[in-house]
């Protein structure tokens, strides 16, 4: 058994796979790694969940496996990486809301682990799914540009997500607060949470 | 300057202007009232909407990409998989009951079981060297679910990416006589005399590889089997280990089909979709497999016994149980074989003038190994049937 072992140990060496890369490993690797926690960071913000944050999050690297176009260029990978977790995650926001009570379950316990008051979590869990409700109904450009900011996004890194100019993302970040502003007050009419 | 926009506005609050932008604004703000006046409702409004978003908490634990990297890893191998290797061989729904304790075979074989001979201690890496075989019971965990066929894909593709390949072994090489097989593997080639000439002798090229231990994929691996409870040592991270695989030797007696031959020669190639052994007339197959102990180099302060301890647990040894065997054990010689105790058995037994172990499996047809490593030379005779038979054909070897 063990000289057979030993044996089939040389037999790693024809059975070694050569799959067809379009990323080199090593380089992928590294994207993924980088990349990775952030935009597991952005999904949990958007949907509030991290099962799910992360079971998006690794559709966003599928995707990007399978568009090695990406590569050339410089920040194209990130800000392609985020726009593209942003638009699946702002798509899954919008489809989960029929879902939303049990969500807000998830995001209760998760979000307010830290917290000292059950009083306090509930206040907060509730006030989460009231933002949640107003990204969701905002265009998805705006939810995007919100949600990137609240991640602690540059302008510089968000002109690169969106595609955008530099100088014109304060433009769309004070439509969006504006849009987003509005719209919660229509939703929720507490002018004083807002 | 005209009045400001509110992009303009924005961007001042938010502290992304440069110098020159800045002051102009700044400037600006210090003789327009009114610009002034919106500045505060663009920033009212930035710190209101901010607020309510800041609320949507991120991960409040630290998110680690290196298990995800290695699901992903898993699943892209699923993807592109239309070949089985070795390993996956070893992973098929046939042996996959088996599966823990096969890896660990494999595991053991490849670095746990040899441990530090000091002679090199004066040497940057330790030389490990078998000298005898000591079999364990295991009983691996029931194992038809996806969790373990990734966990085995995940293995897979961490040897595929971390193992080096030194020494290519080439095609094994078929010999005529057990004379032209000992003169090409530079030991003494033994045959079973009661079986009269070997139907076939093949001799498998040196092998080399080198692998470096990657704790957190490892690790990861681990997690992903539902063994968060095991903790790899963290000295083994980075570590070096060098395989060496001499020259071997199969004798083939009986009829043992080419198919069969091959399963078990170096080299192999991807098995065709038939299962190979389901043929009765093969049951008189013996093959005899003789091989000089691979050697074994890795850095002298990695503790094999950790290492051995938390692999006899993925196996299905409980944690005090996997310790106290591991104490028993002189880590300095002994290569370690776990026998699935669920569809194997072993005993100590006397071969060759010294002890060997006899490992029966109730599946694959009654099959047997003995094993045992006599001047140096590590033979497994394998075969169906009666376990005892191999006893008496061990006893009829040729010196």
């Amino acid at each position: 058994m063990i000289a057979e072992t030993a044996q089939s140990l040389n037999a790693l060496v024809p059975a070694r796979k050569s799959r067809p890369m379009q990323w080199p490993e090593a380089e992928f690797e590294a994207v993924f790694l980088q990349h990775y926690p952030r935009v597991v960071n952005v999904l949990m913000r958007l949907l509030g969940e991290r099962t799910r944050a992360e079971e998006l999050a690794n559709d966003v690297f599928w995707k990007l496996y399978r568009t090695p176009a990406i590569r050339d260029g410089d920040g194209r990978v990130g800000g392609w990486l985020y726009r593209t977790a942003t638009n699946l995650g702002i798509d899954a926001l919008r489809a989960g809301t029929r879902r939303r009570k049990y969500e807000d379950a998830a995001a209760r316990s998760q979000e307010n682990a830290a917290s000292a008051s059950p009083l306090d979590d509930m206040v907060r869990a509730e006030q989460c799914s009231r933002v949640r409700a107003v990204l969701a109904a905002i265009k998805p450009a705006q939810a995007q540009i919100l949600i990137l900011r609240a991640s602690g996004f540059s302008y510089k890194e968000l002109a690169d997500v969106l595609e955008a100019a530099p100088g014109g993302i304060g433009t769309m970040l004070s439509r969006a607060q504006a849009e987003f502003r509005t719209a919660y007050l229509q939703f929720h009419g507490a002018e004083e949470e807002l | 300057m005209n009045c400001l926009s509110d992009g303009t506005l924005q961007s001042y609050v938010d502290g992304e202007l440069d110098k020159i932008e800045l002051q102009e604004i700044n400037q600006h703000l210090a003789s327009c009232p009114t610009c002034r006046s919106r500045l505060e409702l663009v920033q009212s409004q930035s710190e209101r909407v901010q607020r309510a978003l800041g609320g949507l908490a991120a991960s409040n634990e630290a998110i680690d990409p290196a298990p995800a990297l290695a699901r992903f890893r898993a699943a892209l191998d699923d993807e592109w998989a239309p070949k089985r290797g070795w390993w996956g061989r070893v992973f098929a729904p046939r042996l996959r009951p088996a599966w823990g304790a096969l890896a660990l075979v494999g595991a053991v074989a490849v670095f746990l079981s040899v441990a530090p001979a000091r002679t090199f201690a004066a040497r940057i890496l330790a030389m490990l060297r078998v000298k005898k075989i000591t079999a364990v019971s295991v009983y691996p965990v029931s194992t038809e679910t996806q969790t373990d066929q990734r966990t085995a894909k995940m293995l897979s593709q961490l040897i595929s990416d971390n193992v080096v390949v030194t020494e290519d072994a080439g095609k094994p090489q078929p010999q005529a006589s057990a004379a032209a097989a000992s003169k090409l593997a530079g030991f003494d080639v033994r045959t079973i005399a009661q079986l009269g000439a070997p139907q076939k002798i093949m001799v498998n090229g040196e092998a080399g590889f080198q692998m470096t231990l990657n704790r957190g994929r490892m690790q990861a691996i681990l997690q992903e089997a539902g063994r968060t409870d095991i903790q790899l040592p963290a000295a083994i991270d980075g570590a070096l280990v060098a395989v060496h695989i001499p020259r071997t030797v199969m004798t083939a007696y009986g009829n043992c089909p080419e198919q069969r031959m091959r399963r078990h020669g170096p080299g192999s190639q991807p098995e065709s979709q038939a299962p190979p052994d389901q043929s009765e007339s093969e049951d008189n197959c013996v093959f005899l497999i003789q091989a000089p102990s691979p050697t074994v180099s890795v850095p002298p302060n990695l503790k094999l016994s950790q290492l051995a301890e938390a692999a006899l647990q993925l196996a299905g040894m409980s944690p005090s149980e996997a310790h106290s065997f591991c104490q028993t054990v002189d880590w300095s010689s002994t290569l370690v074989v776990p026998v699935p105790g669920n569809i194997g058995s072993y005993q100590t037994v006397n071969v060759d003038g010294v002890s060997g172990t006899l490992i029966s499996m109730r599946s694959d047809r009654n099959r047997y190994s003995l094993l045992w490593v006599k001047d140096g030379i590590i033979y497994s005779m394998n075969g169906h049937g009666d376990p005892n038979q191999a006893l008496n054909l061990a006893a009829s070897l040729t010196d």
